[in-house]
Parts: structure tokens; sequence; C-alpha cells
């Protein structure tokens, strides 16, 4: 039992970090309709950014922020100089997904000569324990709890009370009339693209963070996860992202807990096919899997 | 030349080329992105291992496998086969239906990844991470494997193979079944709206392609007589890709040359550089692997830019009869 | 108070009966209750301003979405069930309001590949070689090229789809439709987007197919055209039928002309 409760803390762990990095890729899905495969990779590439400032003595918050700004220009210039044109194009939803598997294959293998093959961890003293009710958890876990609430609340501002937020909502529901609308999509896109890549830059340093140990594999690994927690809450929406974040959080540690840590990405998977079967659109249902093609 | 060279370059190209012909029918022609591609030559390797072994506890004992039913030649090819056609259709069956096209794609991307992380931890079942060894070779108790006939032989066989596979893929590329396959390509709405069952075609070519998958894998295991979890990352399938979309997509001249160019190709230029100390040992360890990545990468890129028909396009079908064309 | 929609005098079953179709999605009543009979042999008009679900509506009888309720009857059989493909292979088929050529395939096989009777058409008839299918395709060439010469087209046989102009292309479609051989044509805005000089040549086409027969149901904007080539028309607004009848009967409606109808 004690094993389930200890499970149940690393779960609220798990989910703020799938929380932080879902929403972050299913925005850029919901606003401008691409699937970025190469997500995990900007991730993998923020985590590495930190741990080289964290060895040159930068505390690893500090690191964090670095990040999140590495994140944002990185996944800025990657529509830029590559999503945007081939869209442009008139490249269709299939061919775009080719391309960021391209990209993804491409920066992981940019990254190994510079970082190496061996796993990584960050020198980091996670801090006393802290017990409420049967959970114990570190100080640093418990940071990043609050930080992903913090994130969530601010995501959830954005879309809800600022121009820009409402812009981006417009944008996702219908571009041309966004667009005819008045609406400069351009630079809202170009919004998209910092924001949840900072949100990427951000997550990626906070998975890091709470892993042993990292290496450049786990970039596919995570963006499993991510893609479950997506898809789950229903491919495009942010506050199902958050959904899907918490619910596969929870399932995968206490799979983990109950069988083993090794299957966690398998159970992730699992929902996900489950999830594909049963009610492709998601649990908070938009538009999505279903949409007709052409 | 010597001729374990050649038979090594020849036999791998042929692999290639059934491989590449099986997934331009899948993505070329129909346009299914099949990104677990590589798991169906997998499936097809272990299935042709297993057939062919003794059972795991001889040797020592020191493999873990099912199966072991000391088969000989050409049953474990026939079931490697069977093997990539099976997997086809609960993996059809999940993905291929109701899903819109990319989510498909990512679905079978996803299925690659994780097919690789249960066989690598499930280690009683296909000798996990460490795979599976001494691999018989076909044919082996006629002609001793490690003489030069063996290699011409091999290299027959795989022949056969690659004759057989584009007999079969040019006839279906070729008929009006290929031109609703196109059809379904261009415009799947379209397509329902004339009256093609896109779930029917998807799984037909799905399973086919599964078969000759597999065919490609068994083939490949007998020559190397080894099979592990690390031979068929996720990363495999993006080759074979970068084939297709390089060779031409949709024609099976196109996939051969492809084929030629991306997994053969790239293979001899490392091979050559290798060869040379002075660029094996630049940079840190593992920098020539990486960098073929990037070109991989940039390869699909640049021809998706710039030719995306790519060097041998698809041909334009005219008919007896028809007038002189314009352009 | 809208007047009572004017009953659609057939002399026989209607070749199409939609009954209370109603389709849900995401929260918006895109067709909220739509009753049509379409006669037979006739061309009957579905006309409504944006927004009124008429593409929607179509959508649905084809089977390209499926029906939230009701129940839709061709030619006496039950098709609500039925997907798109089903429905297209029994004669029922649809064309769509933005392009929707095969655009990588030439003109000559956009009509083959729509036509029903191929022995190749199927794994093992591919697997059986070109024998087993030739005559077949042979048959379909010369039907296929009979209808580019009547549609103007021959020229073009070769031609890649795609590279049509947006007038081609419908003929390309109308004419796809064709080789099937269909007893409802479902027609989605056919001259939206095109020359007017193609215009012309599409509504005498409908015509001539009017009068082999062909029973057509159009979505159509330009309202002249519809005037000069509907013989029922249907009026849609908000999901709902507001008004159904010969164009003229419709004039004399205020509600409707107000409501839509401009001239």
């Amino acid at each position: 039992m004690d094993l389930f409760v200890a499970a149940l803390g690393f779960g609220l762990v798990s989910m703020s970090v799938i929380a932080i990095a879902a929403v972050g890729f299913t925005m850029q899905f919901g606003i401008t309709n691409m699937i970025n495969l190469a997500y995990g990779e900007v991730m993998i590439s923020s985590a590495y950014l930190a741990y080289y400032l964290n060895r040159a003595g930068i505390s690893i918050w500090a690191g964090m922020v670095a990040g999140a700004l590495f994140g944002a220009v990185f996944s800025f210039l990657l529509n830029r100089i590559l999503y945007a044109p081939f869209l442009r194009k008139g490249t269709s939803h299939l061919g775009m997904v080719i391309v960021s598997l391209a990209v993804s294959a491409m920066i992981a293998n940019l990254l190994i000569p510079i970082v190496g093959y061996y796993p990584r961890s960050y020198q980091e003293d996670p801090g006393g324990l802290i017990r409420l009710g049967g959970i114990a958890l570190t100080r640093d876990q418990l940071i990043v709890i609050g930080v992903a609430i913090v994130l969530m609340l601010a995501i959830h501002a954005l879309l809800a009370y600022t121009r820009l937020g409402k812009a981006m909502r417009a944008t996702a529901a219908n571009p041309t009339l966004a667009r005819n609308c008045g609406i400069p999509t351009q630079r809202v896109i170009d919004a998209v693209w910092l924001i949840t890549g900072a949100l990427c830059g951000l997550a990626g340093v906070v998975a890091a963070l709470n892993s042993d140990s990292f290496a450049i594999a786990n970039g596919a690994a995570f963006l499993i996860t991510i893609l479950a927690a997506a898809v789950l809450g229903g491919a495009g929406q942010p506050y199902g992202a958050m959904l899907g974040a918490v619910l596969i959080g929870l399932i995968t540690e206490l799979s983990a807990a109950a069988w083993s840590p090794q299957y966690k990405e398998v159970v992730a998977f699992g929902i996900l096919v489950l999830v594909m079967i049963l009610r492709p659109q998601g649990l908070l249902a938009k538009r999505g899997a279903l949409a007709a093609a052409g | 030349m010597n001729t374990y060279y050649a038979a090594n370059l020849l036999v791998y190209a042929g692999i290639d080329i059934i491989a590449c012909l099986a997934l331009n029918l899948q993505f070329g022609v129909s346009g299914i992105v099949n990104f677990s591609f590589i798991v169906f030559q997998a499936v097809g390797a272990y299935a042709a291992a297993v057939l062919s072994m003794p059972p795991d506890t001889a040797n020592g004992g020191f493999q873990h496998y099912i199966g072991g039913y000391s088969l000989t030649f050409p049953i474990p090819w026939i079931g490697g086969a069977v093997a990539g056609g099976l997997l086809a259709i609960p993996v059809g069956f999940v993905v291929l239906r109701k899903l819109r096209s990319d989510y498909q794609a990512i679905a079978l991307l996803v299925l690659s990844v994780i097919a690789n992380t249960v066989i690598t931890n499930a280690d009683k079942f296909l000798g996990g991470a460490a795979g599976i060894a001494l691999v018989p070779p076909p044919l082996s108790e006629r002609i001793d494997p490690n003489t030069e006939s063996y290699q011409y032989l091999y290299v027959g066989i795989t022949a056969v193979c690659v004759v057989l596979t584009l007999f079969l893929v040019n006839r279906i590329v070729n008929s009006p079944y290929g031109r609703s396959l196109r059809a379904m390509r261009e415009r799947e709405l379209a397509a329902t709206a004339i009256g093609k069952n896109p779930v029917e075609l998807k799984m037909t070519i799905f399973i086919v392609g599964g078969v000759i998958a597999g065919l490609s894998g068994a083939i490949l295991v007998g020559f190397i007589q080894v099979w592990a979890p690390s031979v068929w990352l996720y990363p495999e399938t993006i080759v074979l890709f970068a084939a297709i979309i390089v060779g031409g997509r949709g024609s099976n001249i196109g996939a051969i040359l492809g084929a030629l160019l991306v997994p053969v190709g790239f293979e001899e230029v490392t091979r050559f550089l290798n060869n040379d100390p002075a660029i094996a040992n630049l940079g840190p360890p593992g920098l020539i692997p990486a960098l073929q990545w990037v070109a991989i990468g940039l390869l699909i890129i640049g021809f998706l830019w710039f030719r995306p028909d790519g060097v041998h396009p698809e041909a334009r079908r005219v008919f007896e009869g028809a007038p002189a064309l314009e352009d | 108070m809208l007047a009572e929609p004017q009953p659609l005098a057939t002399a026989e079953r209607p070749m199409l009966a939609a009954s209370d179709i109603h389709r849900h999605f995401e929260g918006m009543h895109a067709v909220d209750g739509v009753s049509i009979d379409v006669p037979v042999g006739k061309i009957t008009g579905l006309i409504g301003p944006n927004g009124a679900g008429k593409s929607t509506f179509l959508a649905v009888l084809a089977g390209t979405l499926p029906a939230t309720s009701g129940a839709i009857l061709f030619d006496g059989q039950d098709v609500t069930s039925w997907p798109a493909y089903r429905r297209a292979r029994h004669g029922l088929v649809r064309t769509f309001q933005l392009p929707s050529e095969f655009a990588r395939l030439t003109v000559l096989e956009n009509l083959l590949v729509a036509a029903p009777k191929n022995r190749g058409d199927s794994l093992f008839g591919a697997l059986r070689g070109r024998g087993y299918w030739i005559e077949d395709e042979r048959r379909l060439v010369q039907q296929a090229r009979a209808l580019l010469k009547r549609f103007g087209m021959s020229a073009k046989e070769s031609d890649y789809a795609g590279t049509m102009s947006g007038g081609q292309k419908r003929l390309i479609e109308i004419m796809r439709a064709l080789m099937l051989g269909p007893r409802l044509l479902l027609l989605d805005e056919p001259m939206s987007g095109v020359h007017p000089k193609i215009v012309l040549e599409i509504q005498h086409y409908l015509e001539d197919l009017r009068r082999e027969g062909l029973t057509i149901l159009m979505v159509e904007h330009e309202l002249h055209m519809v005037e000069r080539l509907c013989d029922t028309v249907v009026v849609m607004a908000q999901g709902k039928v507001i008004g159904s009848g010969t164009m003229s009967s419709l004039r004399r409606q205020r509600e409707i002309v107000d409501a839509y109808l401009v001239g």
C-alpha cells in the first residue's frame, strides 16, 4: 500500500513534467496544425544546455530559465526556417510529419558529436524529504510541481484573458477567418512558437532534473509520453493536454510501482492505442483525429 | 575485388531493393506513411531465425528464445514472409481505420519505438537485448557456408527473391488496382466518392508490404546470422523513406534507384571513408555515423523541397491511341 | 410567418427521400431537421445563404458525413448507415465544391479509375496479369474517350489532371462521376470559380444529362443559373428548409425573398 502512495507522489511530479511539455506540444498542433516530432530533441538540447551551465557552477533554476529561452529561440527559428516555408508551399500534413521526423533525426545526430552517448546528470542537491500525508517528496520535486502549476495558470490566463490568447484561439479554430478578421496570423504564429518553445525547453530541463540521468535517446521515449497525453486529452486542446498529463502521469507511475519501471513508455503507448481505438478525438473533443482528409 | 566483398554488397543491395519496393508500394503508391516498416522486416528475421534454429537449449543454452524447429530452407524464409503479413493484420486493424493520415503515421512511429523496447526487455522471448546468434545459414547442410561457392549461392537466391518481388509489385502497381491505390493516395475523400473503400485498400497493401518486408528480414538474418534490437531501431525506417523520396516515390525503378543510392550508397561511402585512418579518426567517435544521419535528414528535406518527385519520378501513363502530348 | 413549403409534385417514387436529417457536430446544428424528396429525372436546386448547411447536407446524403439522426432512402433503399463508397457503387455519386481531381493521374486515368467493372481492379485481378484485365481496360478506355470527346477534352487525355484549369477540373469531376453510371448526381456548387464560358457549357451538359434521364441535386449560389436549370428548388437557411417549389413560386413568398433571394 505504501508503495502505491509513494507512486502517487511520483505521479504528481510526473504529471507536472508531462503537463509542461504536453501543453506546449499540443498548442503547436492546435494553432499551427504542426505535429512537431522534433519536440523531444529540442527538449533534450535544452537539458544539455542546462547541464553545461550547471557544470560551470550556475544554479539549475537559472539553467531552467536558460533552457526556456533556448527552447523559445530554437523552436521559433525551426518554424521560420523550415516548417513555415514548407507549409506555404502547400505541403500536406503527411509531408510535414516526414519533414519534422527528418529534423528530429538531424538534431539528435548533430548533438551526438558534441555531447556524446553517455548519460549525464545534473549536480543538484534535491533537498530534504518533505512529507505530506503518506507522500514523501524532495524540495526540488515540490518546486517542479509548483512551477508546473504556475505555468498552467499562466497559460490559462493567456488564453482566456489576453488579446494574444484570444487571437490564438481564433487562429486555431479557423485561420482563414481569423486572418480576414484582421488578426495578424503571422505574428500570432511567431508568438505561439516562442511560447511553446519556451515550454518545451523548460520541460526538457525539468524532465532531466526528474530523472537520475538522461541521454539523447530519451528524446524519443519522452515524445511518446507527450503524444499519449496530448492525444488522450484531445489533440490541440491545452486543457486536454493538462488532463491527459494528469492521467498519464498517474497511470504510468502506478504501473511502474505495480509492474516494472522499464515499461512506463509501453503503458503510455498502450493508453495511446486504446484512445485511438475507442475515442480518437480524445477526452475533451474538439477538432482532431477524425477530421476528414482533404 | 574479392568475392566476399562483392557478395556482401550484392546481397545487401538485394535486401534493400526488396525492402524499398515494399515501402514504395505502401508509401509511394498508396500514400500509407508506414513509419513502423522496420518492425516488419524485424519480425520476418526473428521468425526465420527461430524457425531455422535448434531449440534454445542447444549450443550450450546461452540464449533464450521461443521456437527452434530446425527447419530447412526455404521454410524459414516463407515463415518470415508470412510473419510479416500476419503482423500487419492487428497493426493495420488498429491504426488504419478511423484515424486521419498524420495520426496514423505517428501511431506507427510510436509502435516502432515501443516494439523495440518490449523485445529488448522481454528476455526469454526473442533473446532480449542480446538478440539471437548462430542462426544457421540456409542450405548450410548442403554447401559449406565458408566457401566462395556459398557466396555465389546466396547472391543467387537473393536475386531470385528480388526478381519475384519486382514481378509481384510491378503487376500490382501497373494495373487498374494500382490506379485505384494512386487515386486514394491523391485524394482519399474523392476516392470514396467514386466507390473506393480506403480501409480495404490500405489493409491489403499493408499486408502485402508486410509480407515482402518479412521476406527481406529473413534474407538478411540468414546472411548475417545474428539479429538483435539494436539492428532494427526506429530510425532505420527513416533511411528507407529517404531512399524512396530520393529515388522517386510511386515508381518501382525509383525505389530500386533509391535503394542503391541511399542505404547501399551510404554504406559504401562510409566503408570507403573508414578505410582511411585519417578520416576515420577525425573528431569524436561516432562522428561519421552521426553525420550520415544528418546527411539523410538533409536529403529528405532537400528533395522534398527541390525535387519532391525524386530522381526517377512516377511515370505518366499514356494509353495506346492517345493524341500527341502538347507540352 | 413562413409559408408552408410547397409539396414537390412527383408522379412516381422520388429518387431520394431524406427524412428529418440532423447533423450536429461540436455543438453546432449544421443540419437541423431537413426532409426533402428529390424527384426522378429532374434537376433540383438547393439554395440558401452562406452557412445554411447546404454543403453539409449534401455530404450527409452522399455519406461523406454521417447523419446524427434521420433516414435516407435512395430509390427505395435505406442507405442511412451505408458508408460513402458503398453509396457511390450503388449509384449515388457526389462531386465536391473545392477541386477534387486526382492531381498526379492523367485526365483519362481520372475517368478510368472511377469505372466499376474492371477485373483488374482487385489485388488478385492485378496479380493475374495484364492478359486477365486488358479487355476490360480497353473497353473502358473507349468509354472514357467517348466522354472526353463529348465534353471537349479529348486533347487533354494524357495531361496530369492537376495541371488543368478550374473549369476543366470541374468537368473532369463530372465526367468521373458519370463513369460510375450514377442514378443520382449530387453536385456541390459546380459553377463556382469557373469561367463564365465554361459555366454555359456545364449548363448545357447538365440539360443533356437530364434529357437522358439522370436525376440531379445541385447546390448552387448563382441564382440565374438555378432559374434556368432547375425544375424545382429547395431553400435552406440555418440548417432548416424554409421553402421549396419552382423559382417563380418562391419569388412570390415575401419572406424567402427578403431572407435570401435578390433580384
